[in-house]
């Protein structure tokens, strides 16, 4: 037994436990005890090179392999950490209230081990029909975990699966493509038929992939399903599948377009002659994909759709750092996926921290709870300090290191692009916060207790790492250049604080370093002022009227009128304009085949695919 | 470069930049003053300022993130100062570089936010909403601008951008080189100091000074030495992308007090823009301009 197999045996009996006995008290710590084991299991599987699994059978003469290499080590680690921490969060007082709402708590657990199990079974696959096999056990268990709450969940999770069904048939069409014109599913022998195949066959292979695992990931146009139904699952739940669930529809591109058919395969390809080809589109489609959902996240006004929606902008920043394919771009795309992950969930953590005490997350019927829950305040700060990108948390790293590389690589549109999202994220994120938890306390929430420790201290686990792995990135730095060889992409140069380049490197030890020393004067030039006197909140400025606690406040509804109206009218219409094109698109093409099949000339139709259905079971 | 010698740099860069930005702050007011026919301020009026408003005996906070969000806006413009070469010191410019003190001066500008948040009161959150909306404005252009800097020079580290610069002569000048690429430098460098007609988020006839409202004693002390930072920064950085950063220090104080000098010049003559009205200004021109010295730039 491989220590590959160990990891997958302790995780299906994870689940198998929790649908036993899930519901009992003491489930959501033995989860998370197991979950540890998990970790370790991974801990020893580090740095390892390949290990196979030793489960391999065939099927209709066709091999079944799963093997475990540093790319999924790297996405293994972020998804057994994601639930060991959701799980510890889910643990404690959470459950409680959980189940005095009427939730199912052994639901809850045997979902989330089966993602993790079916999540990892997908990122061991050895050949594209174990590929396939894990797709849709991943597609099946979000889909379990997302209808959990009932009513508004169910519909959105119905709406998931609609687009899973859809993108798990444009994969199987992408499969059957390649298996007639390679003969087997073994990724070394797809690799080597690449070079010789078709523009045409390789454009269906790029747009039937790209499009199956884009709507996993919520790539522009297929991300419309997305925020809904992470934002409604119940709350250890959206912060597992916010965290890193949609990363698997990258970690599919990462495996079929880019270790497969190859970034210069699809240079080649071209779309307009000499200037777009099929890697400028998939780069274009991320650049869409950070800029109009992030634009979205700015409209909401509920904290969990705010962060869903930004979701979907970030998983642009890895596909473009992935796309662009040098050292230090696919680097970043990947380190985001880390950083991302630690950071959404934390976010989500503090959401939900915030429900759990409030009952609510709207962000205009929030405010001041800064006071009352100072730990879920630092937890988010951390949080949004490290979504936005900025110094001195880790999601300013993977940015810098896209930004970085589309410089490089002279993209000035695509860097644009990459640092409007940026810009768009700090507005939007600044109103959460300031909505949430800065402003005037409500006459309600004047008794509000900080969340207990067992939800706490996950986030306080997350800070830590967000900010360590922002000061000394070469941490994590370590695992990427690791994944980066596996995908037989250039690995990055790197250093403890960063990367060594001679046109401009980057040392965060030092910047670090050098900001809290600042902050070090500047708290020395405050506290050596005059004495403060604290005042309560309603002893404000108001333009000569006295405020009395009826009065509302806070400034938190329509937060930036003024660029609303300047942009605001550029929303309206698009999104719902874009599904309703996209549907009618499948519509008609639906449309014509049944048309072709009912009416038209049933025998024929009938004919052709008894002939197809025979002819593929002999021939294979 | 021995440790001690780095120590005494990261100590002295700050230092000089608040020196400078207090002399650039009665700069401000002067060319105020002789627009308007006044005299203006003697000599250390800014400095003078600041005492009081540290000395004060009313300092009102409104809680700790209020605090903290003042130490944030001082301590951020203090470690990025040390990103910035001057003439004869480096600090630790090479270990940062263009992007990076971009972002780090976005630190000073969230604590700020973070500190008015806490004031609960409606006239800072629009202040800082406002300002907000104008950073998304003017760093569209801002970007372009250090997106073409970066690229004309081919590194995004200052010290080699100032090194290449003065090694080619007034020529090789970015300002020469790329005069579009610098007219829209110049644009975005006004909208982000939020002077007139930019100067959306103070807007004290409409929502009482915003940001400031709450802003007592050493809070408005705080914001004062944000400001000399803020002055100082903006024209450093200038000279460096465009001027050949400084051969010594009398030409670079030449230089940056001339760069501020501009946006000055113009804010007293002007009275404001609404907040869509800059949005729609500033993604116009100078992207406009921005966009069209970049292609200059790299075909």
């Amino acid at each position: 037994m491989t220590g590959f197999d160990q990891l997958l045996a302790v995780s299906a009996v994870t689940f198998i436990l929790m649908l036993a006995s899930g519901g009992w008290r003491l489930s959501g710590w033995i989860a998370a005890a197991l979950y540890g084991v998990q970790l370790g299991l991974l801990v020893g599987l580090a740095g390892v090179g390949v290990e196979p699994a030793t489960l391999q059978f065939s099927v209709l003469g066709h091999g079944l392999s799963w093997k475990f290499d540093s790319l999924s080590w790297f996405f293994a680690v972020i998804t057994v950490g994601a639930a060991f921490l959701a799980a510890l969060y889910a643990a404690g007082e959470w459950s409680e209230a959980y189940r005095k709402q009427g939730g199912s708590l052994r639901q809850l657990h045997a979902a989330l081990a089966f993602n993790v199990w079916s999540m990892l079974v997908l990122l061991s696959s050895g050949d594209l029909l174990s590929l396939f096999i894990g797709w849709e056990l991943v597609s099946w268990a979000s889909y379990w975990l997302m209808t959990l709450s009932g009513g508004l969940a169910a519909r959105a999770a119905l709406r998931y699966i609609t687009y899973a069904m859809g993108g798990a048939m444009a994969l199987l069409a992408g499969i059957v493509l390649v298996h007639s014109a390679v003969g087997s599913l073994e990724f070394a022998a797809v690799v080597s038929a690449v070079p010789g195949m078709g523009n045409g066959l390789l454009w269906a292979l790029v747009l039937l992939f790209g499009a199956g695992f884009g709507v996993k990931m919520g790539l522009l146009p297929f991300h419309l399903w997305q925020a809904a139904a992470y934002a409604e699952t119940p709350g250890p739940g959206a912060a597992f599948l916010g965290a890193i669930s949609s990363r698997m529809g990258l970690y599919g591109i990462a495996v079929v377009l880019v270790q497969l058919l190859g970034l210069a395969r699809g240079l080649e390809l071209d779309l307009v002659p000499g200037y777009v080809s099929a890697t400028d589109l998939l780069a274009w489609v991320a650049a869409l994909t950070i800029i109009l959902p992030t634009y979205t996240a700015l409209r909401q006004n509920d904290a969990r759709m705010l962060l869903a929606w930004h979701g979907i902008g970030q998983g642009g920043y890895m596909l473009l750092g992935l796309v662009v394919g040098d050292a230090l771009g696919s680097a970043g795309g990947l380190l985001h996926v880390f950083n991302y992950a630690t950071n959404q969930a934390v976010l989500f953590m503090a959401v939900f921290a915030v429900i759990h005490r409030t009952g609510t997350s709207d962000l205009n019927k929030l405010g001041g709870l800064v006071v009352r829950m100072p730990l879920s305040f630092v937890a988010m700060l951390v949080g949004i300090i490290g979504l936005a990108g900025l110094p001195p948390m880790n999601g300013f790293v993977s940015k810098w290191l896209v930004y970085r590389s589309l410089m490089i690589e002279e993209m000035p549109l695509l860097f644009l692009a990459t640092i409007i999202g940026t810009l768009g994220t700090i507005l939007s994120v600044y109103k959460l916060i300031h909505n949430t938890f800065l402003g005037q306390l409500r006459l309600e929430h004047e008794h509000v207790a900080e969340a207990p420790w067992s939800m706490t201290i996950p986030m306080l686990v997350l800070c830590v790492v967000i900010f360590v792995t922002g000061t000394v990135p070469g941490l994590v730095l370590e695992w990427v250049a690791q994944a980066q060889a596996a995908m037989g992409l250039p690995v990055i140069d790197y250093t403890p604080g960063g990367v060594a380049s001679d046109s401009g490197g980057l040392d965060m030890i030092w910047v670090v370093g050098v900001l809290f020393a600042g902050f070090g004067v500047g708290a020395l030039l405050f506290y050596s002022g005059g004495r403060t006197r604290r005042v309560h909140q309603l002893d404000n400025y108001a333009g000569g009227h006295f405020l009395t606690a009826d009065t509302r406040y806070h400034y938190s509804d329509n937060f930036y009128a003024g660029l609303m109206r300047r942009i605001g009218p550029w929303y309206r219409y698009s999104f719902r304009w874009l599904e309703e094109a996209l549907v009618s698109v499948v519509e008609t093409l639906a449309m014509g085949m049944h048309g072709l099949y009912r009416q038209r000339q049933p025998a024929l139709a009938l004919l052709g695919l008894a002939f197809f259905t025979i002819g593929w079971a002999v021939w294979s | 470069m021995s440790i001690g010698h780095l120590f005494v740099e990261l100590v002295l860069m700050p230092l000089v930049a608040f020196v400078v930005g207090l002399f650039m702050v009665l700069m401000m007011r002067k060319i105020g003053a002789r627009i308007q026919r006044r005299v203006g301020p003697p000599l250390l009026q800014p400095l003078y300022d600041i005492v009081k408003l540290y000395g004060k005996r009313t300092q009102v906070s409104h809680g700790l993130i209020h605090d903290i969000g003042i130490v944030m806006a001082v301590g951020g413009y203090v470690a990025a100062e040390t990103l910035l070469p001057v003439p004869g010191m480096n600090g630790i410019a090479e270990k940062g570089g263009l992007i990076v003190l971009t972002y780090m001066l976005m630190i000073p500008s969230l604590g700020l936010a973070l500190g008015v948040g806490q004031c609960a009161n409606p006239n800072g959150s629009i202040g800082i909403a406002r300002a907000l909306t104008a950073m998304l404005a003017y760093d569209i252009p801002l970007v372009i601008v250090i997106f073409g800097v970066a690229y004309h020079f081919g590194t995004t580290n200052l010290v080699d951008i100032v090194s290449i610069q003065q090694q080619g002569g007034v020529g090789a000048w970015g300002a020469a080189e790329m005069p579009l690429l610098a007219i829209a430098g110049l644009f975005a460098l006004h909208a982000s100091l939020g002077k007139q007609p930019f100067e959306i988020y103070v807007a004290p006839a409409e929502i009482a000074t915003g940001p400031m409202v709450e802003m007592s004693g050493k809070f408005l002390g705080g914001l004062f030495v944000m400001q000399c930072f803020q002055l100082y920064t903006a024209g450093a950085l200038y000279a460096t992308m465009f001027l050949g950063g400084g051969e010594n220090w009398l030409s670079f104080l030449v230089k940056i007090f001339a760069v501020v000098a501009i946006p000055m010049s113009i804010a007293y003559v002007f009275p404001r823009y609404k907040t869509e009205d800059l949005i729609a200004m500033v993604w116009k021109w100078p992207v406009l301009i921005g966009l069209a010295g970049l292609v200059l730039v790299m075909y």
